[in-house]
């Protein structure tokens, strides 16, 4: 089936203005200096988080105490479940909302690469934008300030998930099996550096490592997201026709700030799902120990200490990464140009990183944030425990562009990019039109006043006390997205839409 | 090459094979350096350890 993707990043939010703020009160305010209005109409109604993929339903979340105590101290507030999480859908397709006391920015559904970087990067500026405008309110240009990254260098960590539609016949334990141990290695290219070590709440200034993730990944498979987070989330929540469709929900990413990472990072997944699905996925990958892997590799930057697999063999971390990069190139040489994109960078980045992995300082965020590093280390004479590196790697990841370090090197031009400005501003505010979210920003953009709840796969309307719904949960096809567009722009009301 | 300082005026698209094929090379001008230096100079040295964030997903 055609590609699908998109990525969800839960951004961290500081005031600087004062020594104490709100993550609740600065998350709602942030969302809501979007120039959309807010309203309550988001759809919690096809939210399932607890439904797994293994094929029953868990009882509890780990996460539930803690989320228990959190409504403890947010009882008193004086606003409702749903103003709290302040929802919005955006015209571009995109939703962008409180969760979890962090702005998360979830990009619309889409079927390319370069679609998805131009939206994930959108995500970045329309925040930057609402950061503007809450800091005039404020009257402090600086006060609040964002940070696309996953760690807190306090044992508090928060997500960048990559997510996939994929046929529900692919078994999820397939997926098991084969995706894990790529996940595990996939870090060599996908992770976004870190200094030190995280443990429980204990931070440990020791060294630099690949993943922002690794050190919170404590288990290989399991619905929660929270705590004892897994290598395979189990989450089975399609936003789609449940007969039809699953949705990988990936959480062990880290957030890239590099457009080339993002792009390998979910490239080389979803040739991996096409590869599972075919049934063509490597055999002997498997690794022995897997949640001990991935903070091993994490933590050895020289990408050379071997990896036991699962057979007993060994196998170094790169090498592994060329067994799932040859069944690929086997199986999709001739294929679109997208792919054979993915393929040929794939294995340029693996080849590169074999003989000097500083090379891909254009490219790769763990690399990136290593030689600015390495470069302040020298300037300063100091070293690795000097404790203003943590401070360094946060604001790497600050997308302010006055301020933030990755931000500092692209406007230098030692970044390599895959989309351009022009092509950012305008996914600000227009969907990709090769698939649904096309369809749900253009109602969202026509209907606006209409509707009454809004949801990834369906969308609500006022009126009476059956209310009129409009369904998305099964338009995927390109062509079938095509024509209902055309349908859209000539309806001229929501009977017309709905075909009353 | 890909990654030298010089500003692309047209980045590459995915989609498209990349026209610099020459490898990657680090940054390296002392102008450039310098710009990212002052940048990280202004960087609170306890910048860190007051950001505190709850727990996401």
């Amino acid at each position: 089936m055609a590609r699908l993707f998109g990525l969800e990043t839960e951004y961290g939010i500081i005031r600087e203005d004062t020594e104490t703020s709100d993550p609740v009160i600065e998350s709602m305010e942030l969302v809501r200096c979007h120039h959309r209005p807010f309203r309550a109409d988001w759809d919690y109604g096809g939210e399932d988080p607890k439904q797994d993929a293994r094929g029953f339903r868990a009882k509890i979340l780990q996460q539930e105490e803690e989320e228990l105590e959190f409504e403890e101290k947010d009882r008193h507030r004086p606003f409702s479940f749903h103003e709290m999480k302040s929802d919005l859908m955006l015209g571009n397709g995109a939703r962008f909302y409180n969760d979890h006391t962090h702005p998360e920015y979830s990009t619309p559904e889409c079927a390319t690469l370069v679609s998805l970087i131009a939206h994930d990067r959108a995500g970045e500026r329309i925040l930057l934008d609402c950061a503007k405008k809450r800091n005039q309110l404020l009257g402090a240009a600086d006060a609040v300030q964002l940070y696309k990254n996953n760690t807190d260098f306090h044992g508090h960590s928060y997500g960048c998930h990559d997510n996939y539609l994929l046929p529900r016949h692919v078994p999820f334990g397939d997926l098991a099996t084969h995706l894990i141990p790529f996940l595990v290695t996939r870090q060599i290219f996908a992770g976004a550096g870190k200094v030190g070590i995280e443990k429980g709440n204990d931070y440990r200034q020791e060294g630099y490592q690949l993943s922002q993730r690794a050190d919170f990944m404590e288990v290989e498979m399991s619905i929660d997201t929270m705590h004892e987070r897994p290598i395979l989330n189990t989450r089975d929540e399609p936003h789609a026709n449940r007969e039809h469709y699953r949705r990988l929900h990936l959480i062990i990413g880290d957030a890239n700030m590099s457009e080339f990472a993002t792009a390998l990072k979910v490239g080389t997944t979803a040739l991996m799902l096409q590869l599972i699905e075919r049934g063509l996925s490597p055999k002997s990958a498997a690794l022995a120990t897997p949640v001990e892997s991935v903070q091993a590799l994490s933590r050895d930057v020289s990408l050379r200490n071997p990896l036991r697999l699962s057979d007993g063999r060994s196998i170094a971390p790169i090498d592994h990464q060329r067994l799932y990069l040859d069944a690929a190139k086997s199986a999709f040489s001739g294929g679109d140009t997208e792919t054979r994109w993915i393929l040929e960078n794939w294995e340029t980045t693996l080849d590169v990183l074999g003989n000097d992995p500083m090379q891909l300082v254009d490219r790769l965020d763990w690399v990136a944030k290593k030689w600015l590093l390495e470069t302040f280390i020298d300037a300063e004479g100091t070293d690795w425990q000097d404790s203003r590196l943590p401070g360094l790697d946060l604001e790497y990841h600050n997308i302010d562009p006055e301020r933030g370090l990755f931000l500092g090197l692209e406007l230098e031009g030692a970044i390599h990019r895959l989309v351009t400005d022009e092509a950012i501003a305008l996914a600000m505010d227009t969907p990709p039109m090769d698939t649904r979210a096309g369809v749900r920003g253009m109602i969202v953009s026509k209907f606006l006043k209409d509707i009454h709840k809004i949801q990834w796969e369906k969308i609500t309307f006022q009126g009476g006390i059956i209310k009129p719904v409009y369904s998305l949960d099964q338009l995927f096809e390109p062509q079938a997205v095509q024509k209902e567009m055309e349908r859209i722009r000539k309806c001229q009301s929501v009977d017309e839409l709905i075909g009353v | 090459m890909i990654g030298q300082f010089e500003r692309r005026e047209k980045p590459i698209d995915p989609v498209e094979k990349p026209r610099d094929t020459g490898g990657p090379e680090k940054p390296d001008t002392d102008t450039s350096r310098d710009k990212l230096l002052k940048r990280m100079r202004k960087v609170d040295p306890k910048q860190s350890e007051r950001y505190r964030q709850r727990t996401g997903e």
